[in-house]
């Protein structure tokens, strides 16, 4: 069974410190076990600007065992597969430690961004192309960032308009935007309710 | 002179009509109070035996025989402020009749230990010779005040003049020695704890607090509670730790728990489960590396794999070696664990 008092006061506190990390957590529907985690990409690497979502779900075991993290948006990045989103991170798999927490997981994950492990690769022809080719590597890593890391933002300024057309305020609309996650029909569910 | 007079005889003759009930009320807080304060003069002067022991004996020959002297100043400069003042109407009653209920002489009783207390309290940090020196002229005023009888008046100015001058020559004498020895700052100390005391058992808690300051002012003890006062900023917090805190390192033995506590500090609650943390879980160390859960997460750990999720490194193995350390004897953990919920 999971822990849901413990991903509560995670979540309290992921939200009270999300000014300064910049990651933020949200549940995903009404249940604690799916959550969507979100960080940005580190400044000074291909991904700089860029907004990356991560899927995580928690199993049963949690906090014994490991979150299940995979990137919901597409990266160009050796230790993540940019066809599943798959994420090759020790502190996810044996190295886990129930004195972690989503939120240090999730700034595990943006380090593994500025700092890619070629040599122990989850994507082959990425960690190929960061080997031989670097330059190549930075642009096309530069360019899913603009294409799929700045899109999702893009596609929030759209739900969020279409959500305002439909009458509702703006802060009310963001806010129920962030807490679902990002789900344009969660978030009009949201907001008729509340 | 006339006028005082006057208030004098008032006081004695409509006192014991009027007060008797307010009397008894201030006896019972009043005996409160005493075993209060001699528990705390117990205390302090243990710690003062301590430190030097001749000093000592010489400060309770001196309390002792002064005690007298200081009560009769009291109930002098009382007398002098009016009637209004309840807890110099106690005084002044005793004084006045004799025969008087038990009560009021009780209470005087206590305001004239409160008050040899505090002389206790400004001779012991003076050496002998000065403190000797303010007390025979006190007690030469005195006594030239008892022999004036009625003529409180005269004899009032110039004890009111006497006392400025002593509280004057006291705090120089505390500036000398002030950077020199440890006593100065432990009389003050002893006179901020008796002054309130003081207060309260005087005043029977229902009037003029400033009664019993105006009376310690003028000696100099109820300084420490002066807001212009320059010692006070340096001698409050000391005199809180002393009083409170009486030595806590030889109380709890603590150097070790203190030691162990400043290295790791121990969290409230289980960063595991985010429980609060009970007693036995915050003197629960599983670990070397200090890593503390709370005994649920650990048994679970245990089940699964049994490693610390400080270090993740396996418990097994280095309870093994903490085993081995200690020679398999378990009175260290033991010793440990006990420190630690003296502490908490």
């Amino acid at each position: 069974m999971i822990d849901f008092a413990r991903v509560q006061k995670e979540l309290q506190e992921c939200t009270r410190d999300m000014e300064a990390s910049g990651i933020r957590v949200s549940p995903k529907g009404d249940t604690l076990a799916r959550l969507i985690g979100t960080i940005p990409g580190p400044i000074g690497t291909p991904y700089e600007g860029g907004t990356f979502q991560i899927d995580i779900s928690l199993p049963d075991g949690y906090p014994f065992e490991p979150p299940k993290m995979q990137f919901a948006t597409k990266v160009w990045h050796p230790n993540i597969s940019s066809q599943s989103g798959a994420i090759c991170l020790d502190i996810l798999k044996d190295q886990w430690s129930p004195a972690l927490t989503l939120k240090t997981a999730l700034l595990s994950v943006q380090a593994l961004l500025s700092a890619p492990e070629p040599d122990d690769p989850q994507d082959a022809v990425v960690a190929q192309q960061y080997l031989k080719d670097y330059q190549t590597f930075v642009g096309t890593a530069r360019y899913w960032t603009e294409t799929f890391a700045k899109a999702s933002s893009l596609g929030v300024e759209e739900k969020v308009q279409k959500l305002l057309e439909m009458g509702f305020a703006e802060a009310l609309v963001r806010s129920a935007l962030e807490a679902v996650g990002g789900d344009e029909n969660l978030a009009l569910e949201k907001l008729c309710s509340g | 002179m006339f006028s005082d007079s006057i208030t004098t005889a008032s006081i004695s003759s409509a006192h014991n009509a009027r007060d008797l009930g307010k009397k008894r009320r201030a006896n019972r807080s009043a005996k409160l109070k005493q075993c209060k304060l001699d528990a705390r003069r117990e205390q302090w002067l243990s710690q003062c035996t301590a430190k030097n022991k001749e000093c000592k004996e010489e400060q309770n020959s001196g309390g002792q025989c002064r005690k007298g002297d200081k009560r009769s100043l009291e109930n002098l400069e009382m007398s002098s402020r009016g009637e209004e003042m309840h807890g110099s109407i106690h005084q002044y009653s005793y004084f006045e009749s004799p025969s008087n209920s038990p009560t009021s002489a009780n209470s005087s009783i206590l305001g004239g230990a409160d008050s040899g207390t505090n002389f206790t309290g400004s001779n012991s940090s003076s050496s002998s010779s000065s403190s000797s020196s303010s007390g025979g002229s006190c007690s030469g005023c005195i006594t030239e005040d008892e022999e004036g009888g009625g003529e409180d008046d005269g004899c009032l100015d110039d004890w009111e003049a006497v006392a400025d001058a002593l509280a004057a020559d006291d705090e120089d004498k505390r500036q000398n020695l002030n950077p020199c020895s440890e006593s100065p700052p432990e009389r003050e100390c002893r006179s901020q704890l008796v002054s309130p005391l003081d207060g309260m058992s005087l005043g029977g808690g229902s009037s003029k607090p400033e009664c019993p300051k105006m009376v310690s002012g003028a000696w100099g003890n109820s300084r420490a509670w002066r807001p212009d006062d320059a010692c006070r900023p340096s001698s409050l917090p000391n005199f809180s730790k002393q009083q409170s805190l009486p030595n806590p390192d030889r109380h709890y033995g603590g150097g070790v728990a203190w030691a162990c506590n400043r290295v790791l500090p121990a969290p409230s609650s289980c960063p595991i489960c985010y429980e609060d943390l009970d007693i036995t879980d915050s003197s629960f160390l599983p670990c070397l590396c200090g890593f503390r859960l709370c005994l649920f997460c650990h048994k679970r750990i245990l089940e699964a794999d049994g490693r610390c999720p400080g270090c993740r490194k396996p418990y097994d193995t280095i309870v093994e070696a903490e085993s081995s350390i200690n020679g398999g004897n378990p009175t260290f953990r033991m010793a440990r664990s006990c420190s630690m919920i003296a502490r908490s």
